[in-house]
């Protein structure tokens, strides 16, 4: 195991990680808009979302990729794999996120949304400022255990070509037959990514918690 | 009413991109106007395509960069495992591919193939030393791996099949994987084509051995064009690359760099043995 290949690892670390958060970051946004739409009632907009999670968590997230790579084309799209990588892992992880946050949701106060109506908020402020705090707050452990199991997942991108941490490292262990230290880097390099996630977790938690909702 | 006009103007628009996407032109000039081409290929295929130390490197690697070089163009490699480079392929993801895959019966009649770059005859390669396997036939009853979704693959099964004791054929990712099990003594041998397992048993100083003669019937390597009409003067513009590469002496001299020899190939392969 030389220095040249370690730094070949961590190149392709790069992916990894800006492939997991702008995942974890455009599904977060739409998981909130699946609360939106979860929390008005209307069959209509109720519907689509039960239907949105159940697909995306029921199909392996394996089956997602391949599906978005090669049937996209079909239809008139046709993606690059990294926009391909980053559908898949964005839609799977925005219905995990949404389910997350549907306990956060249901556990804010029915006196509080009250109260928010009678000074006269609108249902759109209602969800912005009273629900979506409370909710974050309470559902932010869950994220961050969200937010490293994509990171973990983003293992499988290479099946639509991208070069990512365990895939540069088949490669490298194939090309220098040193597979032990090399899978062993790997995880190492897993490991120490998803420990920062789990301490900025904690950090914001900790921030979250001396701020009043 | 305004919701009407609104879905009206999304189909409209659905419509335009959709034409606009998938209007009908020759894949060649494309690829000039784009400067440009696309190559799908799997990267654990020594000496055709794999990852040396981090650098990606090989014959395909070679005739590729010749060919860009021919063509005005840059080379764009997309690496996927090999069961997914043809699904890859038909969905429009790369212009070609490298692999190379052995020139089938079944392939042409999906795919175009140009002029073989070498020779694809199947071999079985096992531990050094191993002395339970000295001619093919005395893998009957054992365990032998290949790839999946591969010509070698069906080789060894349709071999298997003459044998008196069938082959516990083993399928894996990739044919790099097969050796690691044949190095860890989960198989006895794996099964592949005679270029590629030369070039394994010799990088593996002294570890493995080819069995020769070869058992599977002779064939040969191609890379892969599509069928439709879009494709045919990109394939036409490949087969003729690979035929002016080797008549000017450049593919020998890749096949010396990459096989330690060369192979004496024909011009086309129409009816492949199977």
């Amino acid at each position: 195991m030389t220095l040249k290949l370690f730094t070949l690892l961590l190149q392709a670390a790069i992916s990894t990680v800006g492939i997991s958060l702008v995942s974890i970051a455009i599904g977060f946004v739409i998981a909130i808009l699946l609360s939106a739409a979860r929390l008005s009632g209307k069959a209509i907009y109720v519907a689509p979302t039960q239907l949105f999670i159940s697909f995306f968590r029921g199909v392996p997230l394996l089956v997602q990729l391949l599906l978005i790579y090669t049937l996209l084309p079909v239809i008139g799209i046709n993606v690059p794999s990294v926009v391909a990588a980053i559908i898949g892992l964005s839609l799977c992880t925005a219905a995990y996120q949404a389910e997350n946050m549907r306990g956060g949701f249901e556990s804010v106060p029915k006196g509080l949304i009250e109260a928010a109506e009678v000074t006269g908020l609108n249902p759109t402020q209602t969800f912005f400022r009273i629900r979506v705090p409370i909710a974050l707050r309470l559902t932010l452990p869950a994220l961050v255990n969200e937010a490293i199991m994509i990171l973990k997942s983003s293992s499988l991108v290479s099946v639509v070509g991208i070069i990512e941490i365990t895939k540069m490292a088949q490669d490298l262990a194939s090309s220098t037959y040193l597979p032990i230290p090399i899978f062993l880097s790997a995880g190492l390099i897993y490991l120490v990514i998803n420990w920062v996630i789990a301490m900025l977790g904690r950090y914001a938690e900790k921030s979250l918690a001396g701020t009043s909702a | 009413m305004l919701k009407k006009h609104l879905v009206k103007a999304a189909l409209g628009a659905a419509l335009l991109i959709s034409t606009a996407l998938s209007a009908h032109a020759d894949a060649l000039s494309k690829i000039k106007e784009a400067g440009v081409i696309k190559v799908g290929t799997e990267t654990a295929f020594a000496p055709f395509d794999f990852i040396d130390a981090g650098e990606h490197v090989g014959l395909n690697v070679d005739f590729f960069a010749e060919l860009g070089k021919d063509l005005g163009v840059k080379v764009e490699w997309v690496a996927l495992p090999w069961d997914g480079v043809f699904p890859a392929l038909e969905a429009g993801k790369f212009d070609f591919v490298a692999g190379p895959a052995t020139i089938t019966k079944a392939r042409l009649e999906r795919f175009k193939m140009t002029a073989p770059i070498a020779e694809a005859t199947v071999a079985i390669l096992k531990k050094a030393g191993d002395k339970t396997i000295t001619k093919p036939e005395d893998i009957a009853g054992k365990a032998v791996g290949a790839g999946k979704a591969t010509a070698q693959l069906a080789q060894l099964q349709e071999y298997s099949a003459t044998l008196p004791k069938k082959v516990d054929a083993r399928e894996y990712v990739s044919f790099n994987d097969a050796y690691a099990d044949l190095a860890a003594g989960r198989i006895v041998a794996v099964a592949n084509s005679l270029p590629n397992i030369a070039f394994v048993a010799k990088q593996r100083n002294g570890a493995f051995e080819v069995v020769t003669p070869a058992f599977g019937k002779k064939a040969y390597f191609g890379f892969i064009g599509k069928k439709d009409a879009d494709s045919a003067t990109l394939v036409e513009y490949v087969n003729a690359e690979v035929l002016k590469m080797k008549k000017d002496g450049r593919l020998g001299k890749m096949q010396e760099k990459w096989f330690g020899t060369t192979f004496d190939t024909p011009d086309e392969v129409n009816d492949p043995a199977f």
